[in-house]
């Protein structure tokens, strides 16, 4: 493993519902793209390259995020620096 | 066993909670839910009203018969979702309208139990209960509890109907 291996921040995400069903995954550790932070606006281009031909891009265009267990109200103002646990919430259907 | 009932595992981050607050009980479960013992939970000697609801998995949806349900949930987030309604709750039908004056103790307790993994059909995936000095206070509160955690809280359904495939089944949105 590489000395920059290690330096380049990561973060987890997770997948319920249709964006677990779309990826097939429930969480996956996601480099961070160099520059950090690196804006939760353009997370959903990343994942959405990650797993090409899913439809895990339609699901993201209907989805929230929350980060470490916090719903975000606006994505524009949000910036992941490594670390932290990055959800998509689809629609909900509870009750 | 075969692969969809592989991939029908739960997410690890989908798993039991509790989170007990002063405005009540918010509870995220595998088991199936005990009415009893949760509309127990809610009674107290100054409560003349509990208001239930029950929410049952139907074995329907526009001419398809469901065989089962499954819910999963985001289980950190969606406790602290759920208690937070239960305070919302609190703090909107505290209004007592026979005694304005007294207006911190007109909802007693309300409890609001989430199921998760597979509810077969007929079976409570929801349970909230409210108890109250009066009803209408009591019916308000559990109305507005169901249909908040409905709209807000990070769990997710999905219906499996006969005669079609599992890794075909839908994940329903409520809104």
């Amino acid at each position: 493993m590489s000395p920059t291996h290690h330096l380049q921040p990561q973060i987890t995400v997770l997948y319920f519902a249709a964006a677990s069903t779309a990826t097939g995954l429930t969480s996956e550790a996601v480099p961070l793209p160099s520059g950090t932070p690196f804006p939760l606006s353009s997370l959903a281009e990343v994942l959405a390259s990650r797993h090409p031909d899913t439809g895990l891009d339609r699901v993201l265009a209907s989805s929230q995020w929350s980060v470490d267990a916090e719903m975000v109200d606006d994505p524009e103002s949000v910036s992941l620096k490594g670390g932290e646990e990055v959800a998509v919430i689809c629609p909900v259907s509870g009750g | 066993m075969t692969s969809s009932e592989t991939f029908s595992n739960w997410p690890p981050a989908s798993v039991e909670a509790v989170l007990d607050t002063a405005d009540g009980i918010a509870v995220l479960t595998y088991s199936p839910l005990d009415v009893q013992q949760i509309i127990s939970s809610v009674g107290d000697d100054r409560a003349g009203a509990t208001a239930v609801f029950l929410g049952t998995t139907r074995n329907s949806f526009k001419g398809k018969v469901v065989t089962r349900l499954d819910y999963q949930a985001y289980s950190k987030l969606a406790i602290k979702t759920m208690a937070g309604i239960l305070h919302m709750a609190q703090e909107q039908f505290s209004r007592n309208a026979h005694q304005p004056q007294n207006a911190a103790s007109s909802l007693i307790k309300s409890v609001v139990y989430h199921r998760l993994g597979t509810v077969p059909v007929g079976e409570p995936s929801i349970v909230i209960a409210v108890s109250s000095p009066h009803r209408k206070e009591a019916f308000l509160a559990c109305e507005y509890i169901l249909e908040e955690v409905k709209l807000k809280a990070q769990i997710w359904k999905r219906e499996f109907y006969e005669g079609e495939k599992e890794e075909e089944a839908e994940w329903k949105s409520n809104a």
